[in-house]
Order: structure tokens, then C-alpha cells, then sequence
């Protein structure tokens, strides 16, 4: 074999060979080729763009179901809120009429929203925290949208009026995102736990909670007195009962950088009246029972449902919660 | 033989990508459904991809793209056609069809981190660094979407100046090749002609 002949050869050898490995992982690494990345479950599944987009919609879409008529009103609520959310703000825009601080109500009146948490993972529900101030300068709001699945979009599940002189702790970079805390155990007091104990505290007659798992407050003592006066006024007529319920799958806790929780809820409160035998109640005077029940006047019982949304601050390990905001809205009546 | 081939090889490449180092591959769905590409497409490589659907029939396009998780939720059993594979240089898409149950509306969802729309085709440029993450190709609404046109494209001007240098390389090699096999050639002709004498002079 010759020296020209040995060249030839070994370099057919080498072509072959070569685009052989070229055709396989040589050409993959040289373009940058490389399997698609796993799944981070430590960030947050929506970019801040996104978010704030989605807030904008949605307080955009409230504000029409104030100010839009009909049907137009009910398509805007319903793109705006969610669940209690939705039946508060229904009850609002119904009872505007006779309620004229409509404007200043955190269920249908925000003005500036802030995003303060984006939700972390690929798991749902995922909640978002949003803060809103009215142009006139009134208290904070605090929002909670939900999403329950990938399919459904964020709406307004609560709406709630920041108490004087309260504040909320940061959550997470929004890019980090900020997880639900499903594991009661992590904080000083379960969400559940909180609000049951809670909601348990503003019944009438009054029941005593020993060792609550939350500092008094100025609101809940409101409450009970405002029963204590109902029940005064409608003695000589009929007897008072205040039952209050937590609404499921309305708790919600966000956990904050920290390690305490933000924990978001919902209380149903039915005031019950049971008129007394030949007794009638003209409840003229009640408005919002009026224009709910379509009754004036009742001669056996009557009930009023109020939705309570209600935001704790709840301490990571030890401590009492602190009721940060809360708000409260009539939705029903009913007489007889 | 490896110069010329690197040569021509490089030469082929650069005119195949052009300037901008562009490769596009394009396939035609015509089942019914929603069109898919997967993380393994989409996230394979840290450029952006471009992609464009076009409709025959001049009707709404909408592209958006998603965290996988998401984008599979939504689509659940729905009929799709899934972009399994390209081919370069031929340059096609290989499609899977999977599902048979009708494309909601899927576009009211909030998990599109973005998305675009258009009549006839639309056009959506996904950036890397989010994944993984699925594109979706449907037609905005629960409209079916039969006959159209999905082209990815990826660019990187850099491979066209690294197909060219290939080509240089290769060129360089086999112009040094020929003149080593030309001047092997010379000498041993030169030494055949030496034998040739000395065996006249000894006889």
C-alpha cells in the first residue's frame, strides 16, 4: 500500500467517523442542545407583570359593577369577585341605594392597588395579597384573590379595611413568591383553629373562649356590644340569638418572610329574631332587612346573614394573633 | 478528503443559515385540536424561540405560553398535536396526535405567562429562563382549529460565523493535503528516476 493510498484511506476513516460522532452528542453539546429544565417549585409560577395585569383587571372589573347597571353589573362582579367576595359585593351594589358610603367600601372601591404576595409553587389553590388605598386618603385595604385551579382565573375572594394603626409584615421577594401555610403545626395557632375560636367569641348570648389564641380588639368588642344593644331593644318583642359560622374553604395563611402568617377568612354571622307570641315587629326602620327580605313587618322570626372578612396576624411559633383588618357586609334577609 | 468535506460541510451550513443564523422548522397539523410544544422542543436550547401559526383559512390564531404544569391542566384530555421532534436540515416538526375531547376556551386562564393573537397567524417570541414551559396554539376561543401551519425558528448569528470558519478551516486543511500529496508525488518520482540511472551505470 502506498503512502497516498494510506492518507486516502484514513481519511474516509476519519470523515466517517467523525460525522458519526457529529450526528450525536458532539453536535448537541457544540449548538447547546440540553434537556429542558425541572420544575422549580421555590419561585413564583406567574411573573410580576402577570400579577399585576390580573389586579388591574380585576379592580377595573369592580369598579364597572359599581357603576355599570343590569346585566353589565353582574358580568363585571363576577369577573372581579369570587365566593363570599362575589356575595358581598353583590349585596353592596344592591344595598348601595340605601347605603350611600358605597364608594368608601373596600368591596367594590378600590382605587391604587399594591401587590404585596404572588403565590410559590405549582400547586393550587394559589392566593395573591394585594393592598389598595382610596384617592381619599381612608384606610388600607387588604385583598385576597384565589385561583382554584389552572383553569379558573384570580378573582376577589376578600376584601377587608385595615384597623387603625395596624400593619402588615413583608412577604417574600414577589419573584420568590410566597407560599400557603397548610400545616397548622408551623404557626403558633392553626388558621381554622383562629377563626372557629374567634367566630365562637362573637356569638349572643356570649360564650366565653378561655385562653383565646388572639389579643382583643376594638372591632370584636363592637360586635358584642352591638348584639348586647339588639337585644336590649327587641326584648319586650321577641328574643335575640347571634350565631356565627366559619365559611369552608374561606381560610387562607400566607406565609411572610418572617415565618408568621398573614390568614385570611371569611365569618358568617346570622343575627336570629324570635318574635314573641302576639307580637308584631315593624322593621321599617331596617332598610337593608327590607329591601333583603321584601318583609316589613314579621309576627313569628326573622334573620339577617352578614359575611365578616376578617385578616390575622398570626405569630410563627408562640404568641397570641392580632386581627389586622376587617370588614363586614349584610347579604341576606329573611322574615315571617 | 476531511478538508474538502469540513469545507463543503461549512459552506453548507453558513448558506443554510444565512446571516442572521436562522433555522426554521415548520409541520402542518390538520386533526383537530389544540397544538402543542412541549418543554423538550421549547427549552432545549438558552435562545429564544419564535414561533409562528398560520391558519389557511384566515381565521383567529392565539399563541400563549405557559409553566407545563399549567398549560397540561388545562388542556386535560383535549384533542392536541404535539411537536415531538425536529429535523435539521430537512427542516420539519414531527407532530403526535393525542386526545379526542374538544379545546375549551383556555385563553381566560391566568396562567399564560404571555400570549398573542392575530387573524390568520400569529406570532409569539418565547424567551428562555422560565421553564419549563409548553407554547399553545389555538384559536382564542372554543372555535376548532384544523388545518394550520406551526414554524419554530431559532437564531444565533454566531453559528453562521462558526460554519464559516469551518468551511476556512477545511479549505486551509485541504489546500495543505493536496500540497503534501503533490509534493509526496514529486519525490517519489524523483527518487524512482535516481534508481532508474544507478541501475544503468552499475550495468
Amino acid at each position: 500500500m502506498t503512502r497516498v493510498v494510506r492518507a486516502m484511506a484514513l481519511s474516509v476513516v476519519a470523515v466517517v467517523g467523525g460525522s458519526s460522532v457529529a450526528g450525536c452528542g458532539a453536535a448537541r453539546a457544540a449548538l447547546g442542545i440540553h434537556e429542558a429544565p425541572k420544575a422549580n417549585s421555590a419561585v413564583a409560577p406567574l411573573t410580576v407583570g402577570q400579577a399585576e395585569r390580573i389586579l388591574t383587571r380585576d379592580f377595573t372589573a369592580a369598579q364597572q359593577g359599581k357603576t355599570a347597571t343590569g346585566a353589565a353589573a353582574q358580568v363585571a362582579l363576577s369577573t372581579a369577585y369570587t365566593g363570599q367576595g362575589l356575595r358581598a359585593a353583590k349585596a353592596r351594589v344592591r344595598l348601595a341605594a340605601i347605603q350611600p358610603s358605597a364608594a368608601d367600601s373596600p368591596l367594590v372601591a378600590p382605587q391604587k392597588s399594591l401587590l404585596l404576595a404572588v403565590p410559590r409553587g405549582l400547586g393550587y389553590p394559589r392566593v395573591m395579597v394585594a393592598q389598595t388605598v382610596a384617592a381619599k386618603g381612608s384606610p388600607p385595604i387588604l385583598h385576597l384573590l384565589t385561583s382554584p385551579d389552572a383553569a379558573t382565573p384570580y378573582r376577589i375572594s376578600a376584601s377587608a379595611t385595615m384597623l387603625p394603626l395596624s400593619t402588615v409584615k413583608p412577604f417574600d421577594p414577589l419573584r420568590q413568591g410566597s407560599p400557603l401555610v397548610t400545616d397548622g403545626s408551623a404557626l403558633a395557632v392553626s388558621g381554622m383553629e383562629l377563626l372557629k375560636a374567634y367566630a365562637a367569641g362573637m356569638a349572643f348570648p356570649a360564650k366565653v373562649v378561655t385562653n383565646p389564641p388572639f389579643a382583643a380588639d376594638t372591632k370584636a368588642a363592637q360586635v358584642r356590644a352591638g348584639a348586647a344593644e339588639v337585644a336590649k331593644a327587641v326584648a319586650s318583642q321577641a328574643s335575640f340569638t347571634r350565631d356565627n359560622k366559619v365559611v369552608p374553604n374561606s381560610v387562607y395563611a400566607v406565609r411572610q418572610a418572617n415565618g408568621d402568617a398573614l390568614v385570611f377568612g371569611v365569618i358568617e354571622r346570622t343575627d336570629s329574631f324570635a318574635v314573641k307570641s302576639g307580637q308584631a315587629i315593624n322593621t321599617i326602620a331596617n332598610k337593608a332587612f327590607v329591601l333583603l327580605s321584601g318583609k316589613k313587618k314579621v309576627t313569628k322570626s326573622a334573620s339577617i346573614t352578614t359575611v365578616e372578612f376578617v385578616v390575622f396576624s398570626v405569630p410563627r411559633e408562640t404568641g397570641r394573633a392580632t386581627l389586622v383588618a376587617a370588614s363586614e357586609q349584610v347579604v341576606a334577609g329573611s322574615g315571617s | 478528503m476531511l478538508g474538502l468535506a469540513l469545507a463543503a460541510l461549512g459552506a453548507w451550513t453558513a448558506l443554510k443559515l444565512g446571516p442572521a443564523g436562522e433555522v426554521h422548522f415548520s409541520a402542518t397539523s390538520k386533526p383537530t385540536g389544540a397544538i402543542v410544544v412541549e418543554p423538550g422542543i421549547l427549552n432545549s436550547l438558552n435562545l429564544p424561540v419564535r414561533i409562528k401559526a398560520t391558519r389557511g383559512d384566515g381565521g383567529a390564531v392565539w399563541l400563549a405560553a405557559a409553566p407545563s404544569t399549567d398549560a397540561g391542566a388545562v388542556l386535560a384530555k383535549s384533542a392536541v398535536s404535539t411537536v415531538s421532534g425536529v429535523h435539521f436540515p430537512a427542516g420539519t416538526l414531527d407532530l403526535r396526535v393525542s386526545g379526542t375531547g374538544a379545546v375549551h376556551d383556555i385563553s381566560t386562564a391566568d396562567i399564560w405567562r404571555i400570549s398573542s393573537k392575530g387573524a390568520g397567524s400569529a406570532e409569539l417570541l418565547v424567551g428562555q429562563g422560565r421553564g419549563p414551559e409548553t407554547a399553545v396554539v389555538t384559536s382564542g376561543d372554543a372555535t376548532a382549529l384544523t388545518i394550520v401551519t406551526v414554524t419554530l425558528t431559532w437564531a444565533q448569528r454566531s453559528w453562521f460565523f462558526e460554519a464559516l470558519v469551518a468551511a476556512v478551516i477545511g479549505a486551509i486543511v485541504a489546500a495543505f493535503a493536496l500540497n503534501d500529496v503533490s509534493n509526496s508525488r514529486r519525490t517519489a518520482r524523483w527518487a524512482h528516476a535516481v534508481r532508474t540511472r544507478r541501475s544503468r551505470v552499475r550495468t
